[in-house]
């Protein structure tokens, strides 16, 4: 039993001083972004170009912690935060309410809160930075009705749409922007809604059932890239891509992301939905350098289409 | 051929038992080695601590252990339950979406139903409602493994997923979010919430049903059920019953840990718990208990929940990264219960 015990000992002291060594560069600021979720691959976007940015500065330590999509690991470790007092504090947060009172107590304890992209119930924050999925939407709902217009000669046509998560915001605010525009054009049908949950596995598996039943699909809707490129990806199966135009929203850079999906031809369009990671570090450094800077309460960030004429020039934008 | 193998380990076990000595010595020493984890992990935690700006050691502050008792509190709960589970030899998977269910029903109760009385009997009944809702699925499992005599892992694998069916359903698979109001939902959380609520429950939790395992006929019965159900029933025990009380009450303190979710996350949320199961499981075994059943502890279980609340906010202080973190974890569970079995072998 001792021995094994020794062994345990030693392998955790080796881990934990290996662990200390790595993380003691000594930087001038000590910059903390807890992210909700570096699974989804806009998240690991942000945290990349966050990384390159504040590094590029030079003079931060900046330092992620992963929530895995669950409230009470950020409340937790945002908590932990707190107790290191970094002298920025980024937040990504997962959901609007149960962030809201960890916010306050960081806010409370005199360190400067950038929240990232979701909006939380009260305004617990430094600033705010985010993006406009409502406008995205209808940017979305305008160019369907351009391209249906653009096909059939008049804005007449029959749409599929695939839905993220029922019941999160971005979801609900990319479905109701494009309706919103779609209503007016009594020709155009949504002849199905799947929901896929923001998967392209999902997505995939839904459209197939989708054109089992649709002898006829104009246009395709994912809420984002990945089932957009799903939904592609069934009826390339069943030899239908040709007559269909897929149609993502994100537009991340990166092989994987949808701007390289509209230069391989796979997506007409997708539309750009801001990291807001460029604009967090710009007032982020404001924040650090000069103490009698105060930045906007809000800053609202605007979407962008991406098709095969702008795909080559965001795509270099976006990769990083 | 296994009935006077069986018998004859009942005597040896009666012989062992009127040594009486010698059992509360081991007994003794059993707590000291869990406790012993628990000290390493400390004094590591001491060792491996950044210094706040004011020179103290940050892990040490007032504030960050009662951080690190109501981030394990949850789980520590849910744990508790767990312990008595494995100890009849079974498992229980559905805890965590018996906490999603009891965290979306009480959000739901407390922001849709008009009442009418005062606030404090309101919410009350709110919480009655989701821990009745919680302790009749942790029923049915006990029910169901032991009058259709179902395994338990496929009995609550089934209501795992059923229950998770049911949450999302009574809730569209929205979040029902509370405010920040003097609306009925926010004094909820409010009041539930706050650092001494959530450790109080935990720790009041924690002592009742260690001395209900350690010191009642039931304790007993669990134990024995575990340890050798033929035996058991040989001996006239009351076998189902027993089970039914122990998956009921496992329902009834995953209920517990939902209602403590929903108020410190100012909502009820169908989609959360998800593997918190898992984690409960790894505390009762860092804790001690076999999964084969009969032996383990309460104490343990606290001692298992501790480790890993303390060892995941030390190696956070230190900004190491998440996915490090997980491997580290795997690391303990593991090197945890081979020690437990080196000190089983010596004995």
């Amino acid at each position: 039993m001792k021995t094994r015990l020794m062994a345990l000992v030693a392998a955790l002291t080796v881990c934990l001083s290996a662990c200390h060594s790595g993380s003691s560069a000594a930087k001038k600021y000590f910059v903390a972004f807890s992210q909700c979720n570096n699974a989804e691959p806009y998240r690991a976007a942000q945290n990349q170009l966050m990384d390159k940015l504040f590094k590029d500065k030079g003079d931060v330590q900046l330092v992620i912690a992963d929530a895995q999509q669950d409230n009470s690991k950020q409340i937790a470790q945002i908590e932990t935060f707190i107790r290191q007092k970094p002298d920025l504090l980024i937040v990504a947060p997962n959901e609007r309410a149960p962030l809201t009172d960890v916010m306050g107590r960081a806010m409370a304890a005199g360190i400067p809160v950038i929240c990232l992209e979701r909006d939380i119930t009260q305004d617990n924050y430094t600033t705010f930075i985010g993006a406009d999925n409502l406008s995205i939407g209808k940017m979305a709902g305008q160019f369907i009705v351009d391209s249906l217009t653009r096909k059939n000669g008049k804005p007449r046509g029959k749409i599929v749409e695939m839905r993220g998560l029922l019941g999160v915001e971005a979801e609900m605010e990319r479905y109701n922007g494009a309706h919103d525009v779609l209503k007016a054009y009594p020709e155009i049908k949504v002849v199905h809604e799947a929901v896929a949950d923001w998967l392209q596995d999902n997505a995939r598996a839904r459209m197939l059932e989708v054109l089992r039943a649709q002898p006829e699909v104009d246009v395709v809707y994912g809420h984002n890239d990945p089932m957009a490129v799903g939904a592609y990806l069934a009826a390339r199966e069943l030899g239908r891509e040709k007559q269909i135009q897929f149609i993502g929203v994100d537009g991340l850079g990166g092989p994987a992301g949808g701007i390289k999906k509209v230069m391989d031809g796979v997506l007409v369009s997708t539309f750009y939905y801001p990291l807001c990671v460029d604009k967090a570090v710009e007032v982020g450094e404001q924040i650090l350098h000069d103490p009698s800077f105060h930045p906007d309460k809000k800053y609202i960030l605007q979407p962008k289409l991406i098709t095969a004429e702008n795909a080559n020039e965001m795509y270099g934008k976006l990769t990083f | 051929m296994t009935q006077p193998s069986s018998a004859t380990s009942e005597l040896k076990a009666d012989a062992k038992q009127s040594v009486i000595g010698e059992v509360s010595r081991r007994q003794i020493r059993k707590r000291l080695q869990s406790l012993f984890g628990l000290a390493l992990v400390l004094i590591i935690a001491l060792i491996a601590s950044p210094h706040s700006p004011r020179g103290g050691l940050i892990f040490l502050e007032a504030g960050n252990i009662t951080d690190v008792l109501r981030q394990v509190s949850e789980i520590g709960i849910i744990s508790l339950g767990m312990t008595f589970v494995i100890l009849t030899g079974g498992i229980d998977l559905s805890v965590g979406t018996v906490l999603a269910l009891a965290s979306s029903i009480v959000a739901l109760v407390l922001t849709r139903v008009a009442f009418g009385v005062a606030s404090g009997v309101a919410i009350t009944a709110a919480i009655a409602i989701s821990l009745a809702a919680a302790t009749f699925v942790g029923f049915t499992n006990g029910w169901i493994i032991a009058r259709l005599r179902i395994q338990p892992f496929i009995v609550t694998l089934a209501t795992m997923i059923g229950v998770r069916g049911l949450a999302r359903w009574l809730t569209s698979n929205t979040n029902i979010d509370i405010g920040f109001g003097a609306d009925l939902a926010s004094i909820f959380s409010r009041v539930f919430s706050t650092k001494t609520m959530v450790i109080g429950s935990y720790v009041l939790l924690s002592v009742v049903l260690a001395a209900v395992l350690a010191k009642t006929i039931f304790g007993r019965y669990v134990r024995a059920v575990g340890d050798n159900e033929k035996a058991a029933r040989y001996a006239g025990l009351p076998i189902s019953k027993t089970k039914i009380t122990v998956y009921t009450m496992t329902g009834l303190l995953a209920g517990c840990a939902g209602v403590l979710h929903a108020a410190q996350n100012h909502q009820g949320n169908p989609n959360s718990g998800v593997a918190y199961e898992l984690e409960a499981i790894a505390a009762v075994v860092i804790g001690g208990t076999s999964l084969a059943g009969g032996s383990g502890s309460i104490w343990g279980t606290v001692v298992g929940t501790l480790i890993i609340g303390v060892l995941t906010n030390i190696l956070r202080l230190n900004n190491v990264d998440s996915n490090v973190e997980m491997m580290i974890k795997a690391g303990i569970i593991l090197g945890a219960v081979w020690i437990q079995r080196a000190g089983k072998e010596a004995s």
